[in-house]
């Protein structure tokens, strides 16, 4: 695909800078929170009843970081060990993972470590993984340590974060931090793997994006 | 028989349709009270928001509408309003015993038969651990017959208790010295009830209400008083009212009874049981038989529920008749406001006025405008004729209320139509399994929103033995599978009242729990929750018919879905799925080839489930009302269906877009989307959905085997079988245009009849331009819709020329599975030979 570089119109009129264009997986044992992570980075919202995700959903979202626009592609998965043959699906040419358990559920976070496991065997091997401990709002009723999770993170070389999708805390900064730990100028991939559906992108906002990162 | 032949007569000569609407018995009333509120605290320990107790109480509640019985009023809904309120209709007929007293008296032999008749309520209530509570002579309603029906005897109940609400839930005087002593909310003893009995029946006797001069305090005093001293409890009321006259005069039986109903004691009062065998009531046994024992059901013409459903359709409103007696009254909302609210949520003051909290007036509710709306309705459409060989006979029958061109929705909202579907169906439902075929012929109409679970059951072919099925599983034992389902509940159509209430989330959990437990091939894949939603909905009251219509429902169009490995499965039917899109709409199909867009990424939430997870329950209802009367290719008719509605959309998108737009489904336009369904569905030959993995038990004729997944992603067309083109040709020749690419030679010693020779080999694969196909370039322009059949042979290439065609955007191409040869051997021959051109 033609390496294009465009320049994005912000609403308010700004011009930006370089727009880069990120493939983003969710993993993580069911119920963690992971389309609650989503909902509240994308729409800013939190629905107590967040229907189950089947399959897989996709939703996007742009983050400023200086002069550069990111837009994270973002695959939300099936937590539900079944649907793990169709994970790799959607890790494959990700850029970016968030592994998601659950502070409050010690099962959560072994699953969470399986996961890492599995990214670090199959997915490209320069994928930034993030480690998020979801529902810190439930801190009172919390069975997994932050320094055993910080201290598995380190060693996995994983950003970390404890997150609440419910009160927002650091949902917006887990994004970021992984929007800044990506490398802004290599080639990206786009979503569903082998280059599928890397396409010209006419944004809401006028921004054209190519499916090559950053010009 | 004799019940029978009295039906008859009465059709014939004495019953009025007047007679029937507005029977006496056929009347209701709502009461209303606010459920206690939750305070503080608005997490559980799950960390999801605690379930309001109106919801709790709306599901527990739901159990009390199956109870039918003579002697009870019969529960027909559950409504919440605003903080907590909850209303409660149930039939209301006939007149208090309290108001009746005042003017009247009854004779020995009355109070006996009210007696008995209370406690065949009670008894019919005991047996199902239902404890009234509440009983008193303002709730046991005077027939004009003067046969009783007790009323309100669920709130106890569905307020788990009296633990939900913040009043207590008894009568002063009425209630048992226990009840006040044991705290006022967890006592559940039934036998609080007898003393209740006992109370009212001395009231009856006396003929006068017991201590009617003394206030609250001193009433309650007066009962526990009661408690103190060895002599009879009865004795001394009745001397307490100046009555011993009238008490030496009462028959020993009854004096017996109600002086052991007034035992201080509980655990010595005797039961209904005991009491109904006593000889007291003997004179009331016999003659009447037991309805348990009947062979044959009661058919009533329509039931209460269906009354007060078609009430609502024309107008009535609960809500609004309370608010007209003042039942419930909104404040300026300056006045709820709170004193103080702490920074951490908490509201403090303005604790709502205990004085509304149960507010103990009943409204009834008017059934003029329905009567109005009714009344030209003539005897005869309340039997209307299910089967007839004489044109004589029907032509006596009333013309049928014409709406089918209104729409559906239309038609759901109208009393009229409702009424004439419900009571046509009602029939046709007593008459299951026999009238099976006339159930499915009038479903393909439309379903009465009211009896939908029973015709679904119908149409499933539900048989009738499905209780002891269920019952039989075991739905207890934890399996590793229970924290899957355990977060997936609280996550499944929870903006329904009934699934999110706690009531549903148990019966969910069993039903699938059982469906785990008894299909052992099979697995709990995530999105089966949403599948058993409907029918949970649908009988909420009947968890075992809820479990074998989805027992039902799974392998007719779900077979093999639930394997733990299921990817051929689910590859195969996305694969039919691209190609079903292929053959009706080849633009679009060639566009979300361009972009990528395949269906393993959006589609498989909408055929694993049916559906139900990407739509509310609304919606569902009307898209299986119609995918029950299809076999298993329907759901792809209905995806293709779908994405026909977003075509514009799609088109004009690229994948990201595309993608969005199925991550969060907009709108869709259920009814013009089943109508669409159904077009293809109807339009397309059945071989062309067929699939290797669809259950052979209702794959008819299954005529294309052994094909791989991945010839079937390749092959961007379907194939047909020998059987549909041979029907196709013998039956539809203008519907369709063969295309035989074999070699000239070969065509011309045997081809199809009417089929065209256009050889594989005359043809450039080049830019997809129709023109490549010279002079026959005119035949494929105006094929207008027909199917297009290519026909060849092993040698030929079958998957060139079919794409070919695909490019150039030609709808309905299709390859004959098999080549050329599959039709030498069918006789008589679709076939001409030389000799014959
Ligand atoms: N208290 C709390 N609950 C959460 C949080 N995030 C998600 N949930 C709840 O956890 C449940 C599962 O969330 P969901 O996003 O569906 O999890 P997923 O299966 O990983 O996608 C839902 O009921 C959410 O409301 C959180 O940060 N705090
Ligand atoms: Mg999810």
């Amino acid at each position: 695909m033609a390496n294009r570089t465009s320049t994005a119109q912000r609403p308010n009129g700004a011009t930006q800078g370089r727009i880069c264009q990120f493939k983003l997986v969710l993993l993580g044992e069911s119920a963690v929170g992971k389309s609650s992570l989503v909902l509240r980075f994308v729409k800013g919202q939190f629905h107590e009843y967040q229907e189950s995700t089947i399959g897989a959903a996709f939703l996007t979202q742009t983050v400023c970081l200086d002069d550069t626009t990111v837009k994270f592609e973002i695959w939300d998965t099936a937590g539900q060990e079944r649907y793990h043959s169709l994970a790799p699906m959607y890790y494959r040419g990700a850029q970016a993972a968030i592994v998601v358990y659950d502070i409050t559920n010690q099962d959560t976070f072994g699953r969470a470590k399986t996961w890492v496991k599995e990214l670090q065997r199959q997915a490209n091997p320069n994928i930034v993984i993030a480690l998020a401990g979801n529902k810190q709002d439930l801190a009172n009723k919390r069975m997994v340590e932050y320094e055993e999770a910080q201290a598995y993170a380190d060693e996995n070389g994983l950003l970390f974060m404890e997150t609440s999708a419910k009160t927002a805390m650091n949902v917006n900064d887990i994004f970021l931090a992984i929007a800044k730990k990506l490398p802004k100028n290599e080639q990206t991939t786009g979503p569903g793997g082998s280059g599928q559906g890397r396409r010209l992108v006419e944004g809401d906002t006028g921004a054209k994006t190519a499916g090559n990162c950053c010009k | 028989m004799g019940e029978l032949q009295q039906n008859l007569t009465q059709y014939c000569f004495s019953e009025t349709s007047r007679m029937l609407l507005q029977h006496r018995e056929m009347q209701f009333g709502a009461i209303t009270f606010f459920a206690k509120e939750h305070k503080g605290e608005t997490c559980g320990s799950n960390g999801l928001p605690l379930t309001p107790n109106s919801i709790i109480i709306f599901g527990r509640a739901q159990l009390l509408k199956t109870i039918k019985h003579p002697y009870l009023c019969e529960y027909l809904d559950i409504i919440r309003g605003k903080h907590e309120r909850t209303i409660v209709v149930s039939q209301y007929c006939g007149e208090p015993l309290s108001h009746y007293l005042a003017k009247n008296e009854l004779s020995i032999e009355d109070i006996k038969r009210i007696a008995h008749q209370i406690l065949l309520g009670l008894n019919e209530l005991h047996d199902r651990n239902i404890v009234h509570r509440n009983l008193s002579t303002d709730n046991v309603l005077l027939q004009e017959n003067k046969d009783v029906k007790l009323f309100n005897y669920g709130l106890f109940y569905m307020t788990d208790h009296g633990k939900l609400v913040s009043f207590p839930i008894l009568k002063t005087l009425y209630a048992a010295p226990e009840v006040y002593l044991d705290g006022l909310n967890n006592l559940s003893n039934s036998k609080a009830d007898m003393w209740s009995l006992g109370i009212i029946l001395t009231e009856l006797v006396l003929d006068k209400p017991l201590w009617n001069t003394l206030k609250l305090s001193q009433c309650i005093r007066k009962i526990l008083s009661l408690m103190h001293g060895t002599t009879s409890i009865f004795e001394r009321i009745i001397r307490e009212h100046n009555c011993y006259e009238k008490y030496q005069l009462l028959p020993p039986d009854l004096k017996q009874l109600i002086e052991d109903c007034l035992n201080i004691l509980p655990k010595n009062r005797p039961t209904t049981k005991q009491l109904l065998e006593r000889d007291i009531f003997k004179e009331f046994q016999n003659g009447k038989t037991n309805s348990k024992n009947k062979i044959y059901q009661t058919f009533d013409t329509f039931t209460l529920k269906e009354l007060y459903y078609w009430w609502q359709l024309a107008g009535g409103d609960v809500f609004l008749e309370l608010k007209k007696q003042g039942l419930i009254r909104s404040s300026p909302p300056v006045l709820s406001l709170p004193n103080m609210i702490l920074i951490e949520g908490a509201v403090l003051g303005q604790e709502r006025n205990p004085a509304t909290l149960y507010e103990p007036r009943i409204v009834q509710m008017p059934l003029d405008t329905l009567y109005q709306r009714f009344a030209h309705i003539p005897l005869s459409s309340y039997y209307p004729l299910i089967h007839s060989k004489s044109e004589i006979i029907e032509k006596f029958e009333p013309p049928s209320y014409d709406a089918s061109d209104l729409p559906l929705v239309i038609r759901e909202k109208d009393p009229e139509y409702q009424f004439h579907r419900t009571i046509l169906f009602r029939r046709l439902l007593h008459g299951y399994p026999f009238t099976r075929n006339r159930i499915i012929k009038e479903a393909q109409v439309d379903i009465p929103p009211l009896l939908r679970g029973e015709i679904w059951a119908a149409l499933l072919n539900i048989a009738n033995n499905y209780e002891k099925e269920y019952v039989e599983i075991d739905k207890q034992t934890s399996t590793i599978t229970d924290r899957q389902i355990e977060v997936d509940i609280p996550r499944c159509h929870q903006y329904n009242e009934l699934l999110s209430s706690g009531v549903g989330h148990q019966k969910l959990k069993r039903i699938l729990k059982a469906w785990i437990c008894k299909n052992s091939q099979y697995v709990y894949w995530q999105g089966l929750d949403s599948l058993t939603a409907p029918f949970l909905y649908l009988n909420f009251n009947n968890e075992a018919k809820a479990f074998a219509c989805l027992s039902a429902f799974i392998p007719k169009y779900l077979h093999n879905f639930f394997l733990k490995d299921n990817s051929v499965i689910i590859q195969e039917y996305l694969a039919k799925f691209s190609q079903l899109i292929a053959f009706h709409d080849p633009v679009l199909a060639n566009h979300l080839q361009n972009i990528n867009f395949v269906p393993e990424l959006f589609a498989i939430p909408w055929f694993l489930t049916m559906f139900s997870h990407v739509f509310p329950l609304h919606k569902i209802f009307h898209l299986w009302d119609k995918l029950l009367l299809g076999d298993s290719s329907f759901p792809l008719h209905v995806g293709l269906s779908i994405l026909t509605q977003l075509r514009d959309t799609l088109l004009n998108s690229g994948f990201n877009e595309c993608i969005l737009l199925f991550s969060d489904l907009p709108e869709v336009d259920i009814e013009q989307c089943v109508c669409q369904s159904l077009e293809t569905y109807n339009s397309t030959p059945k071989s062309i959905t067929s699939r290797s993995h669809q259950n052979a038990e209702n794959a008819s004729e299954l005529h294309i085997t052994g094909i791989t997944v991945q010839e079937l992603n390749r092959e961007k067309c379907s194939r047909i079988s020998a059987n549909d083109v041979v029907n196709l040709v013998r039956n539809f020749p203008h519907k369709i245009v063969i295309i035989d690419i074999r070699n000239p030679l070969q065509f011309s010693r045997c081809c199809v009849k009417g089929s065209v020779n256009i050889p594989c080999s005359s043809v450039t694969f080049g830019d997809a331009n129709l023109d490549s196909f010279g002079v026959h370039s005119g035949l494929l322009k105006n094929a207008q819709n027909k199917i297009i059949i290519i026909v060849g042979t092993e040698e030929t290439d079958l998957e060139l020329f079919p794409k070919f065609l695909l490019q150039c955007n030609i709808p309905k191409v299709c390859v004959l599975h098999g080549g050329f040869n599959v039709l030498l051997p069918i006789t008589p021959t679709v076939l001409i030979t030389q000799n014959q051109i």
